[in-house]
């Protein structure tokens, strides 16, 4: 038996020439250090590969059962979710094994950027990692839509809003990119080719070319400080040092499947426990209470456009991520040479830190949406009871009023509500009667942030609300422009004189 | 390659019979091209081309369904839909009758629930008479105007007419920026 | 090998396996009332229905008085004069027909029976005079303004003083009910609910109880909250005699 398939084996590579050519790819060698404990960097390009795997078995395996078709999508996902046996599992793994091939390609190419890699000879290899990265956001981006929900349809609604803006031909665009006049069943469908065909098939060609250029140009040997890169003398040096190299086929390649496995652990065992992303609510257009928000990579951007000033979103919904995936693509041309040590590159450095540290605080906004008004807090958030307590009447009113008027949907009382706006708990202490029906009337001058109330608000309602602002102060402390020497009785703030 | 085809041709066929092989190729280029567009037209038809329809007029209800000055949400089902687009195709105005004008025609405005900023879907509420966006903040009047946050325009109105009673709009398409559904009404 | 075999099976118990019950509901379709109220009253009524600037719903007395229909068209038209909007989609609302039914029932068995010792007895209940004034047109004529005047002083003035113009005179201060801006935001029948249910949140007594009033305090009767009620609506249109009491 084991002679038969040992036979078949050389029948088919004498043709095939498995051995002749990929054999001696797989025992490429490669520079010794990479076998020490300097190994263990170059691990994240083979996890984000493993991830890749995962998501491609996944996928097919959701495929199977997912339809994509809008009026069926959603169901399909709950029938995966509660009856399909481990369908919970498998969207959950696509969901976490995707997020970590995106952390995994950051590492990397953090990794790659800080130790120099990318110089030359692999300025190519860098420019390709682009693009598998760009693929791999759109895949993010098009998954979320075929998870048909709420948050898909708005996302797309979203998506269509800024390529409208793009002069001339954002119309055409959109239509395009929709498949028609509405979002609906054709935009799904454009979207499963995009998530199950184009974007993979790029993906896996630009992977095809950098695993290529890899083998071609070699892996980088860790950076030593005052080696110096330089086109002339490189390629000799580096051929000298392969010639004490290792194989890669061999105990080089033993910590990237060590760490590939950690990774591949970490995440099944969090997509059991997490569970799957979704679905919210079903696609319906109509109902009430939506609140779309991206997916993780994206809140970054969520938060850039939300705090730019609107004269300047459309440059950064259009112009910027090409800027962005510009300057990606011309690192390698940028500096090509010289130190690849961090230690020697603090500019580098400096903007790896600057970078990361600009995408955490934006995620962080984008998380928190402090700019998004809360829909229902003026009817589901209660007035704080402190607030209430000891109010005359008129402030009760005014109260009620506030809430009534939407005024909570973004201005929080006490920290819960809207923050859009100022949080109002301690209003009356800064401003004075004049300020606050001047405010509340004319919003923020110049149509900033704040809507001019004086027409949706009567005279009584106003007076009743700002009665109510006046009254929130500390304890003790008079209103704003308040004389010093008024009497101030009690604890619990008094009733202004409001009505002469 | 990119060799100078008279010369090849001369290498190769010293007896001085150039203009065959000479005519093969551009006949195989010409072939090659005709090929390529009879494939690519159809192709970037297919891709991009618009279907054109008749507009489609959609029944919101009777003109007594409308209060004077009150907005109401009116749902329906967009005819631009697909067969199989499900509820996706639902789709929300906001409806406010302003009585007649001069002339005496009932004037309504019909306000599209999409942002003018990105899209999302805007809430009406009728206490502060504002539309609210759930996504950064836009804020408007009851007549669509803007009122403050980043929406660089008012609501996108659609087109109503009154016809039998009823008053009906035309089916809105999915408005952005550079499409609105009335050009000619608002540019 | 079978371990393996049940483990493809159905065994796929994990945390992460979502439960049907958690699926998020569209918002038309949420009937449960804990929700709807939590989403929908708290605001103004205050988390547990009471402690709100609005009336509280927390209370037995008022919750026992008004009639089914009343407490469902006021949920589902709004309270016109005062800042209670119409929650019916088809009164410019948010809520399905179905969800206002669902609050407005909910409301009358949605707090344990044992709340009811704050109103000391079921008599305070049983004698309460009705929910809806019989009288058609609150006006006062002008020899009738002195009596109303005279009722105030007995039955109000001790936290809001004789004028209603509010003080500290009483143990607990009422604050200024004769307020043109306050008065403007409030209905005669909101006023008359106020009144015969008080607002045993905020230490304001009902129409009976003796807090804060003469020994010789009979519970108001539905022709005496009228009264009170017509005298307030008179302050609010700047009635002459509002001025008096303003002064």
């Amino acid at each position: 038996m084991y002679q038969l398939l040992r036979k078949l084996a050389h029948w088919i590579d004498a043709r095939a020439g498995v051995s002749a050519t990929l054999w001696p790819m797989m025992r490429h060698p490669v520079p010794r250090s990479i076998d020490g404990p300097m190994g263990w960097w170059y691990v994240f390009g083979s996890a984000s590969m493993t991830f890749l795997l995962i998501q491609i078995l996944t996928g097919i395996g959701l495929s199977m059962v997912y339809v994509p078709a809008a009026d069926q999508a959603y169901e399909s996902l709950l029938y995966l979710d509660y009856q399909q046996p481990w369908g919970w599992f498998l969207r959950s793994l696509h969901y976490y094994a995707g997020s970590g091939m995106v952390v995994m390609l950051l590492v990397h190419m953090t990794q790659v950027f800080l130790q120099g890699s990318y110089k030359y000879p692999r300025e190519l290899t860098w420019v390709v990692g682009v693009l598998l990265l760009a693929c791999t956001m759109g895949m993010f981006f098009t998954g979320q839509i075929l998870r048909w929900d709420t948050d898909a349809y708005w996302g797309l609604a979203v998506g269509a809003s800024m390529a409208g803006r793009v002069p001339v031909l954002g119309p055409e665009i959109v239509h395009t990119l929709l498949g028609g006049d509405i979002i609906g069943a054709s935009s799904l469908s454009r979207f499963f080719a995009l998530h199950v065909f184009i974007i993979p098939g790029a993906l896996l060609t630009f992977l095809g070319i950098h695993l290529w250029l890899v083998l071609r140009c070699g892996i980088s040997a860790p950076p030593k400080p005052g080696e110096i890169v330089d086109p002339k003398t490189y390629d000799a040096t580096y051929h000298e040092e392969l010639k004490r190299g290792v194989p890669f086929f061999g105990d080089a390649l033993l910590k990237d499947i060590f760490f590939s496995a950690l990774a591949v652990t970490i995440v099944v065992v969090i997509a059991a426990v997490v569970g799957p992303k979704g679905p919210t609510e079903p696609p319906d257009p109509t109902l009430a209470g939506a609140n779309p928000r991206p997916e993780w990579p994206f809140l970054w951007l969520f938060g850039l456009l939300s705090l730019s000033p609107p004269a300047i979103e459309t440059f950064i919904m259009l112009v910027f991520p090409v800027l962005v995936l510009g300057a990606l693509f011309f690192v390698p041309f940028v500096s090509n040479r010289g130190e690849r040590a961090p230690s020697r590159r603090p500019a580098a450095v400096l903007l790896v830190i600057v970078i990361y540290t600009t995408l955490g605080v934006l995620t962080y906004e984008g998380v928190q949406a402090p700019w998004s008004p809360v829909m229902d807090a003026w009817s589901g958030d209660p007035v704080p009871v402190n607030l209430v307590e000891g109010r005359t009447p008129l402030e009760l009113q005014g109260a009620a009023v506030f809430q009534f008027k939407n005024c909570r949907n973004c201005h929080a009382l006490e920290g819960i509500g809207g923050r859009r706006g100022p949080d109002l708990t301690t209003i009356g202490a800064s401003l004075t009667r004049d300020q606050l029906i001047t405010q509340i009337s004319n919003g923020t001058p110049g149509g900033g942030n704040m809507p001019a109330y004086g027409k949706q608000m009567s005279p009584a309602e106003m007076e009743a609300t700002v009665a109510f602002l006046i009254s929130l102060r500390p304890d003790g402390q008079l209103p704003a422009g308040a004389v010093e020497d008024a009497p101030v009785e009690g604890t619990t703030p008094q009733p202004v004189e409001l009505t002469e | 390659m990119n060799a100078p085809l008279p010369s090849s041709g001369k290498q190769l066929c010293p007896g001085g019979k150039p203009p065959r092989r000479a005519f093969f190729r551009l006949l195989t280029g010409a072939l090659g091209a005709a090929a390529t567009g009879l494939l690519t037209l159809p192709m970037l038809g297919y891709f991009f081309g618009r279907r054109h329809r008749p507009a489609m007029w959609v029944p919101m209800g009777d003109l007594s369904d409308f209060p004077l000055n009150e907005t109401r949400t009116i749902n329906f089902d967009n005819p631009l839909r697909q067969p199989w687009d499900g509820m996706t195709s639902m789709t929300g105005v906001h409806v406010r009758y302003q009585g007649k004008n001069d002339a005496g025609d009932e004037q309504f405005l019909v306000l599209a629930a999409n942002c003018a900023h990105l899209g999302c879907p805007v809430s009406w509420f009728p206490q502060s008479g504002l539309f609210m966006c759930p996504c950064h903040g836009g804020v408007y009047y009851e007549n669509g105007e803007r009122a403050s946050g980043p929406p660089p325009r008012g609501l996108f109105h659609c087109v109503w007419r009154v016809k039998e009673g009823k008053l009906e709009i035309e089916a809105p398409h999915y408005p952005t920026l550079h499409d609105t559904l009335t050009e000619s009404l608002e540019s | 090998m079978v371990a393996c075999a049940a483990f493809v099976g159905c065994n796929d118990d994990f945390p992460g396996k979502p439960n049907p019950a958690d699926r998020p509901l569209p918002q038309n379709e949420i009937t449960d009332f804990a929700t709807l109220f939590a989403q929908n009253c708290t605001g103004c009524h205050g988390a547990d229905g009471e402690l709100g600037p609005a009336p509280p719903l927390n209370d037995p007395l008022f919750l026992a008085l008004i009639p089914d229909e009343t407490l469902h068209a006021v949920i589902r038209d709004g309270r016109p004069g005062t800042p209670m909007p119409a929650f019916a989609a088809e009164r410019g609302g948010t809520l399905s027909t179905e969800q206002v039914k669902i609050i407005a029932a909910g409301l009358k068995s949605h707090w344990p029976a044992d709340k009811t010792e704050e109103v000391s007895d079921a008599a305070i209940v049983a004698d309460a005079p009705p929910y809806l004034s019989s009288a058609t047109i609150l006006q006062l004529t002008p020899g009738a303004t002195d009596q109303a005047s005279t009722l105030f002083e007995r039955a109000c003035a001790e936290c809001h003083s004789p004028n209603g113009a509010g003080g500290e005179t009483g143990y607990a201060s009422g604050g200024a009910i004769n307020d043109r801006a306050f008065l403007a935001l409030i209905s005669d029948q909101a006023l008359r609910r106020i009144i015969i249910t008080g607002r045993h949140d905020l230490g304001m007594p009902n129409y009976a109880a003796p807090d804060g009033r003469p020994e010789d305090f009979k519970p108001l009767t539905s022709a005496e909250i009228d009264e009170l009620v017509a005298l307030l609506a008179s302050w609010r249109r700047g009635d002459a005699a509002a001025g008096d009491a303003g002064k």
